[in-house]
C-alpha cells in the first residue's frame, strides 16, 4: 500500500470517527464535571506493575481543587469492555466514573468527546471556505497574470488592499450589522464568506506569478508560435503548473482558517460556547498556561497537524521524480 | 549551521540575565520595621488619559491610581478596618444635629512643589467638584439626596461642612475629595480650561499635590515614573517621613496573563488590581513555595457579579415577555442552577456561594436573613410549568403555548472569568430544558448593548466607590444611572421600587446604625425575592506580592495594596 | 537604468500611495461605522460623554469627520488620541520605529530559518526531513497566541529571557533593551519560518526538476552544486513573491505578538485603539501600517523585479 492509499485510509476512518463519535464511552461533549476541572487524560493501558494483562484504565481523583493535583488511583484499575453500552470501547466499573481519554478542560468538560464534536464544525468551515477561496484566488490570479494590463493592476491592488485591511475592523463592523445572536448554521456560512475573502489574495499573487513566469517559458511560447489558442494555452499549459502551488496554499490555508475561527469567536462572532471547535478549544488553551500545566488541551492543534499532513500526502498527485543523487548521507 | 548560531546567540544572551530581580530574601527576615528607600515596579492594565481626577475623563482606574499616589483628602476611611481617619485634618467636631462638622487642618503642610496648604484650597476643591462647566464625576458622590454641601472657612486651618439634611456615613463623603493646589489651577478654573489642565500632552512639571508621589515620567502604554514626594507631610510612628519608598514604578499591561507572568519573572513586584485568577494559583503557589512570591488572602471580594435581566418598559413588546420578564422565572433560574458547581468548576473552590447584592465580604451590611436559593431543580421545573413553559415537541428544551422556544441570550465580557461562568450557567438551565445564546463582547460593546436596551440579560459586574451602600445612590435608586435592570426611571416602574427607593433613603438618613442596618436589610430581602438581578458567587481574594515587597496593608477592595502607598517598603 | 525598469517603479510607487490612502480611509471610516465611541462607557454619564464628543468633534456626521481628518493627515496631522489625550503622530513614531525593528528582525530570522529548512525537506530524506516537516506543521497549526504564550511561559519559568520590561525599563535608552528583542522577534518568526519552509520546499522540488538542473548533473556537477547553484536560484521566485505579503503577516501578526510580549510597537498600540475605540489614533496606526506595508512590497516587487526583468517589463 502507498502512502498515499494509507493516508485515504486515515483520513476516511478519521471522518467516519467524527461523524459517529461513538468510538469511545465518552460523556457527552456539553457536559461540565466539577469534580474533573483540569483532569489529566486516562490512557488505555496494557501493562501493569505485574506485567501485561488485558486493557484496563486507572482512574484519577481530585486531591487538591485549587493547586488542580491529581492523583492515578494504582490500587483500583478499571478493566475495558468491548462493544458495549453502543460504543467501541466503554469502563467496566459500576460507579459509573467518566472516562476522560484525553483529559479535560478548564471548564470539566471531556476533551476527547469535544475534539470528535468540534472536528465537524471546523474542518466544515475550513474545507469549505479554503475551497472557495482557492477557487476565487485561481481565476483571479489567472487572469491577472494571463491577460495583464489594467486588469491586472486592478485585482492585485485589491488583494494588497484586502491583505493590509486590519480583518479586526471588518469583523467589528460585521458584529455590529449582524443580529447579537446566531445560530451555529449562521455563523458557519459568516465564517466561511469572511475567511474565502480574506483568503484569496494570496492565493492570486501566487497563481499569478507562476502563470506570469510559465508564460515567458519556451513551452509556452512554442506553443504561442504554433498557433494555440490563448484559453487553450492557459488551461492546458500555465494553469497545470499551479497544482503544487495550489497544494501548498490549501495546506496553510486549512489551518490558518481553523485558527482564524478561534480569533472570529473571540471577537463574537464565531461559534459560541457550547459548540466545541479546535479554535475555540485552543483560544481556551492559550488564556490558561496550557503548555506547561496541562498539555493535552493542545490536542486541537495536533489534531490540524494530523489534518494538514493528510492534506500533503493524500493530496500528492504524483510520485515524486526519482532522485537518486540526493539521498546522499 | 546559521539556525544552529542564531539559536545559540540567542541562547547566550538569555542566560547573561539570570540575575533575577526578584530573588528570594534570606530566611531570616526579622526586620519587621520598614526601613526607607529602594523601589518597587507596580502593574496596572489601564492608561491615564489625564492625571485630573476631577475631569470628566478622570474617571478611570489609571486617573485614580494616579491621583491616590499624588494627592491626599481631607479624612481617609481606612480600607482595612473601614473606620474614618484623620488625614489633612489631624481633627474634628459635629454639631449637636449631626449635620455641620468643624475639621482642623494640619499645620505647616506643603504641596509637592513647596506651596502651603491652607483652607483655601479645600474650598477650590470643592468649587471645582460642584462647577457645571467642569461636571465632575466627582459631584455625584459629593451630593446627598441631589444636594451639594455647604463649606466655609473661618480661619487658615479650620473648614466647616454643613450637609443639607442628615447624612448618615456623614465625613466619609470626604474621602472621594483629593485636594487641589488653588494656586496651581484656580486660574484655569475661573477661565473655564480646567478639564484641558493635567493632560499627558502637558508638561508634568504643571503637577503639584500633597501626595506621597510626584509623577516625573510617563511613557504611553509603557510605564509611569513616581518619586517621592520630599515635601509629604505623613510620618511613621517613629518619626520617620513617609512614604518609605524612593520610587515607584507603575509598568502598563496590556492584560492579566502578562502581569501574572511579569510577577513570576520578578519583573514587577505587586498588581495594582491585586486579584490573582483561580487558574493562575497553581503556578503561584508553587513560586510561593521555592520563596519569591508571597501570597496574601485578603478575604471574600466586595463587588460580586450578577445576572442581571433586561426589565425595562419597553421590553414588554417581546414576544417571550409573558414568561421572560415574570420573576417566577428568575426564580426558577436562582434555584435551577448549582452555585456549587460554579465555585468548583470556574474559580477552583476558591469562592463562596451568593445569593444576594451584598458580599459576606462587607460585614457591616451583609444580611443573613434575605432570602436563599439554594440548588432544587424540582422547583425549578415546578415554577417553569407553572409558567406554561413544558417540552410540547419532545426534543428536551421548553417552549411556551405558542410554541416559542424557552430561549434567551446572555450578554457577557469576552475573555474575562465573567464568560466562564456564563458557559456554566448556561450547561447549568439546559438540564432544565432553558436555552441560552452566549454572547461574549468586549466592554464597549457591553455597554452599548446596555445603555440602548438591547439584551436579555447581562452578566457583569460593577465595582462601587464604597461598602455603604448610602455612598451608592446610583446603584440602589430607581432614578439612578446604574440601577442595571432599568436605570433613570423618572417614577419608581414598579411597588417594590418604589418600596427599595424609601427604605434607601431612611439607610442614608437614619443616624442609628442598628435602625439602618435593619432598612437595608429589607431592601436586601425585596431584592432577593423580586431578583432582577441574580448573584450566584463571590471569589475568595488572594492576591500575590514579589518578596521584595514589605508592610503590605491589604484591603479586600481595589486597589489592594495601593490604597496604603506611602507604607510599602522594600525588603531588606 | 531601462526606461521599463523606471516605468516600473513608478507605476509601484502609484499604486503605493492609493494603498496607503485606501487602507486609512477605510480604516476610519469602518471604525466609525462600528459600535461604541472612546467616550461612552459603564462610568461615564451620558451628558458628559455627548459634550466631549462634540468638543472632539466626534458628533459631526460622518462624511464631515473623514473630509476635515483627510485634510489634516494630508499635512501628517493625525489629530489628538482620545485615549492618551496626545498627539497622534508622537505616539505612532516611536512605535512604528519599534514595529520596523521586531519586523525586520523577525523576517530575517524565519528566512533564515525558513529557507535552509526548506531546502532540507526538499532535498533530504529520512529522520531530519520528517521532524523539519513534523515541527512546521505543529507551528502552522498553533495559533500565534499559542506560541507566544508558549514562549513566554518558558521564559517566565527558566529565566533565560526577560518576559517583554521593555517598557518598563524605559525602551531603547537602556543598554540592554536588545534583549527584550529576542522573545517576540521569535515568536513572531516561527509560524513564518513555516510557512516560508513550506513554500521554499515546495518551489525547490520544482525546481530540481527543471531541465537545466537535471543538464548540470548530466554535465557532471556535483550533488550540492546542483542543489545551491543551479536549483535554489530558480526556486526563490515564486519565495520572494511571498515577500510582499509576508510583509502583510509580519504586520498583522505582530497584533497578537506585540500584545502578548508587551512589545511596544505599532501593532500593540493599534490593538489599544480598536479596544478603545480610539478613531484617530487607530486610523493614524492604519496610516503608518499601511505605508510600511506599501514599503515592504515595494522592495519585494523590485526584488523580483531585479531577479526576473520579464516581470517589469510588461507590468
Amino acid at each position: 500500500m502507498t502512502a498515499r492509499a494509507a493516508a485515504w485510509v486515515l483520513a476516511s476512518a478519521l471522518a467516519l470517527m467524527a461523524a459517529s463519535g461513538r468510538l469511545v464511552d465518552s460523556p457527552p461533549p456539553e457536559r461540565q464535571h466539577p469534580d474533573y476541572v483540569y483532569a489529566p487524560p486516562m490512557p488505555l493501558r496494557v501493562r501493569d506493575d505485574g506485567g501485561w494483562r488485558a486493557p484496563f484504565v486507572y482512574p484519577v481523583r481530585l486531591v487538591d481543587r485549587l493547586e488542580r493535583r491529581y492523583v492515578v488511583d494504582r490500587a483500583t484499575p478499571v478493566d475495558v469492555r468491548w462493544f458495549a453500552k453502543g460504543t467501541l470501547l466503554s469502563l467496566a466499573s459500576g460507579d459509573g466514573a467518566p472516562w476522560f481519554v484525553l483529559g479535560t478542560d478548564t471548564l470539566g468538560r471531556d476533551v476527547f468527546a469535544r475534539l470528535l464534536r468540534g472536528a465537524r464544525f471546523s474542518l466544515g468551515v475550513a474545507a469549505l471556505a479554503a475551497a472557495t477561496a482557492l477557487l476565487i484566488g485561481t481565476a483571479a490570479g489567472a487572469a491577472a497574470g494571463f491577460v495583464r494590463g489594467p486588469l491586472d493592476a486592478i485585482l492585485m491592488r485589491t488583494a494588497d488592499f484586502i491583505l493590509a485591511l486590519p480583518a479586526i475592523y471588518v469583523v467589528l463592523t460585521l458584529r455590529a450589522a449582524l443580529p447579537l445572536v446566531l445560530t451555529s448554521g449562521q455563523v458557519f456560512w459568516v465564517m466561511v464568506l469572511v475567511f474565502a475573502g480574506a483568503g484569496w489574495p494570496l492565493v492570486a499573487r501566487g497563481v499569478r506569478g507562476v502563470v506570469l513566469t510559465e508564460a515567458a517559458r519556451e513551452y509556452a511560447e512554442s506553443a504561442r508560435a504554433i498557433g494555440a489558442s490563448r484559453t487553450r494555452i492557459l488551461l492546458r499549459h500555465l494553469l497545470p503548473a499551479t497544482r503544487g502551488l495550489l497544494l501548498t496554499h490549501a495546506t496553510l490555508l486549512v489551518p490558518a482558517f481553523i485558527l482564524a475561527e478561534a480569533t472570529l469567536s473571540f471577537a463574537g462572532l464565531g461559534f459560541g460556547e457550547p459548540v466545541p471547535s479546535w479554535g475555540l478549544m485552543l483560544q481556551d488553551a492559550s488564556r490558561g498556561r496550557a503548555l506547561v500545566e496541562a498539555p493535552w488541551l493542545l490536542t486541537p492543534a495536533l489534531a490540524i497537524a494530523t489534518v494538514v499532513l493528510l492534506l500533503n500526502v493524500a493530496g500528492r498527485t504524483r510520485r515524486t521524480p526519482d532522485r537518486p543523487w540526493l539521498s546522499r548521507s | 549551521m546559521l539556525v544552529a548560531a542564531a539559536v545559540a546567540v540567542a541562547l547566550y544572551v538569555g542566560w547573561s540575565r539570570v540575575d533575577r530581580a526578584g530573588s528570594p530574601a534570606g530566611a531570616g527576615a526579622a526586620d519587621s520595621r520598614p526601613s526607607r528607600g529602594g523601589q518597587l515596579v507596580a502593574s496596572l492594565r489601564t492608561e491615564p488619559p489625564t492625571y485630573n481626577r476631577y475631569s470628566p475623563a478622570g474617571a478611570v482606574a489609571a486617573t485614580e491610581i494616579v491621583s491616590l499616589l499624588t494627592q491626599a483628602k481631607l479624612v481617609r476611611v481606612n480600607r482595612a478596618t473601614d473606620e474614618l481617619e484623620p488625614w489633612l485634618a489631624s481633627e474634628w467636631t459635629a454639631a449637636a444635629d449631626g449635620r455641620a462638622y468643624t475639621l482642623r487642618l494640619r499645620e505647616g503642610v506643603v504641596f509637592s512643589d513647596g506651596q502651603p496648604f491652607s483652607s483655601a484650597d479645600v474650598l477650590f476643591s470643592l468649587r471645582a467638584a460642584y462647577d457645571p462647566v467642569v461636571n465632575s464625576p466627582l459631584r455625584a458622590a459629593l451630593l446627598v439626596r441631589g444636594r451639594p454641601l455647604e463649606v466655609s472657612a473661618p480661619d487658615s486651618h479650620v473648614v466647616v461642612v454643613s450637609f443639607p439634611e442628615p447624612f448618615a456615613p456623614g465625613l466619609r463623603l470626604l474621602d472621594h475629595l483629593p485636594i487641589l493646589p488653588r494656586h496651581r489651577l484656580g486660574g484655569a478654573l475661573e477661565a473655564g480650561t480646567f478639564n484641558n489642565q493635567w493632560l499627558p500632552s502637558g508638561a508634568l512639571s504643571d503637577l503639584a499635590g500633597l501626595g506621597p508621589f510626584v509623577l516625573v515620567e510617563h511613557a504611553a502604554g509603557q510605564r509611569l515614573v513616581f518619586d517621592r514626594n520630599p515635601h509629604y507631610f505623613r510620618r511613621d510612628a517613629r518619626g520617620l517621613q513617609l512614604p518609605y519608598l524612593d520610587r515607584l514604578i507603575v509598568a502598563l499591561a496590556p492584560d492579566q496573563s502578562t502581569e501574572t507572568l511579569r510577577l513570576e519573572a520578578g519583573e514587577v513586584d505587586l498588581l495594582a488590581n491585586g486579584e490573582i485568577r483561580p487558574q493562575d494559583y497553581a503556578a503561584l503557589k508553587a513560586r510561593a513555595a521555592e520563596g519569591s512570591i508571597a501570597l496574601l488572602d485578603v478575604g471574600i471580594g466586595l463587588d460580586p457579579d450578577f445576572l442581571s435581566f433586561n426589565l425595562r418598559s419597553a421590553r414588554q413588546a417581546d414576544p417571550r415577555a409573558a414568561w421572560l420578564l415574570r420573576k417566577e422565572f428568575r426564580q426558577a433560574i436562582a434555584c435551577g442552577v448549582d452555585r456549587d458547581a460554579i465555585v468548583n468548576t470556574v474559580y477552583l473552590g476558591a469562592a463562596v456561594p451568593l445569593h444576594g447584592p451584598i458580599s459576606p465580604g462587607n460585614r457591616t451590611w451583609f444580611s443573613e436573613a434575605a432570602p436563599k436559593h439554594p440548588y432544587d431543580p424540582g422547583r425549578a421545573r415546578q415554577l417553569l410549568t407553572g409558567l406554561g413553559l413544558t417540552d410540547r415537541d419532545g426534543d428536551g428544551m421548553l417552549e411556551d403555548a405558542r410554541g416559542i422556544p424557552a430561549r434567551f441570550s446572555i450578554v457577557t465580557q469576552a475573555g474575562h472569568i465573567r464568560e466562564r461562568v456564563a458557559a456554566v450557567i448556561q450547561e447549568q438551565v439546559r438540564q432544565h430544558g432553558i436555552g441560552v445564546d452566549i454572547a461574549a463582547l468586549d466592554p464597549g460593546g457591553i455597554f452599548q448593548r446596555w445603555s440602548a436596551g438591547d439584551y436579555d440579560a447581562i452578566y457583569f459586574g460593577l465595582q462601587a466607590s464604597s461598602t455603604d451602600p448610602a455612598m451608592n445612590p446610583e446603584l440602589w435608586l430607581s432614578s439612578g444611572a446604574f440601577h442595571f435592570w432599568n436605570p433613570r426611571q423618572s417614577t419608581p416602574a414598579t411597588d417594590w421600587e418604589a418600596r427599595v427607593d424609601a427604605l434607601m433613603a431612611e439607610q442614608a438618613t437614619a443616624r442609628d446604625l442598628a435602625a439602618r442596618q435593619r432598612a437595608f436589610a429589607e431592601v436586601q430581602r425585596i431584592l432577593g425575592e423580586e431578583l432582577p438581578s441574580i448573584y450566584f458567587v463571590a471569589p475568595r481574594v488572594t492576591i500575590a506580592t514579589s518578596r521584595r515587597v514589605a508592610n503590605p496593608i491589604t484591603a479586600a477592595q481595589v486597589p489592594q495594596l495601593l490604597w496604603s502607598a506611602d507604607t510599602l517598603a522594600v525588603r531588606r | 537604468m531601462p526606461t521599463g525598469l523606471l516605468r516600473f517603479l513608478l507605476r509601484r510607487v502609484a499604486s503605493a500611495l492609493v494603498l496607503v490612502f485606501v487602507v486609512s480611509s477605510s480604516a476610519l471610516v469602518l471604525l466609525r461605522l462600528a459600535p461604541g465611541d472612546a467616550i461612552s462607557g459603564f462610568d461615564v454619564d451620558p451628558v458628559q460623554a455627548a459634550r466631549e464628543r462634540e468638543r472632539l468633534g466626534l458628533d459631526r456626521p460622518l462624511l464631515a469627520q473623514y473630509a476635515s481628518w483627510l485634510g489634516r493627515a494630508v499635512r501628517l496631522d493625525f489629530g489628538e488620541s482620545l485615549k492618551y489625550r496626545r498627539p497622534v503622530g508622537d505616539l505612532v513614531r516611536d512605535r512604528a520605529l519599534n514595529t520596523l525593528v521586531l519586523g525586520v528582525a523577525a523576517l530575517a530570522l524565519a528566512t533564515l530559518l525558513g529557507v535552509p529548512a526548506g531546502v532540507l525537506t526538499a532535498t533530504r530524506h529520512g529522520v531530519i526531513r520528517a521532524a523539519a516537516r513534523g515541527i512546521s506543521l505543529l507551528l502552522l497549526s498553533l495559533p500565534p497566541l499559542v506560541t507566544s504564550f508558549g514562549l513566554l511561559i518558558v521564559a517566565a519559568s527558566t529565566g533565560w529571557l526577560p518576559v517583554g520590561g521593555f517598557g518598563i525599563v524605559g525602551g531603547w535608552s537602556d543598554a540592554t533593551a536588545v534583549r527584550y528583542l529576542i522573545l517576540p522577534a521569535l515568536a513572531l518568526a516561527l509560524p513564518l519560518a513555516a510557512s516560508i519552509e513550506r513554500l521554499q520546499s515546495q518551489a525547490m522540488t520544482r525546481a530540481l526538476e527543471e531541465p537545466c538542473v537535471h543538464a548540470a548533473r548530466a554535465r557532471g556537477c556535483s550533488p550540492e552544486r546542483a542543489i545551491w547553484r543551479h536549483a535554489f536560484p530558480l526556486s526563490l521566485g515564486p519565495v520572494i513573491s511571498i515577500y510582499g505579503v509576508m510583509v502583510g503577516t509580519v504586520l498583522s501578526g505582530s497584533f497578537a505578538v506585540e500584545l502578548v510580549t508587551s512589545w511596544p510597537g505599532l501593532g500593540a498600540l493599534m490593538y489599544e485603539a480598536l479596544v478603545a475605540r480610539d478613531l484617530y489614533l487607530a486610523a493614524g496606526c492604519a496610516t503608518v501600517g499601511a505605508a510600511l506595508l506599501a514599503a515592504g512590497v515595494f522592495l519585494a516587487d523590485v526584488a523580483l523585479a531585479l531577479l526576473d526583468p520579464r516581470v517589469a517589463g510588461t507590468a
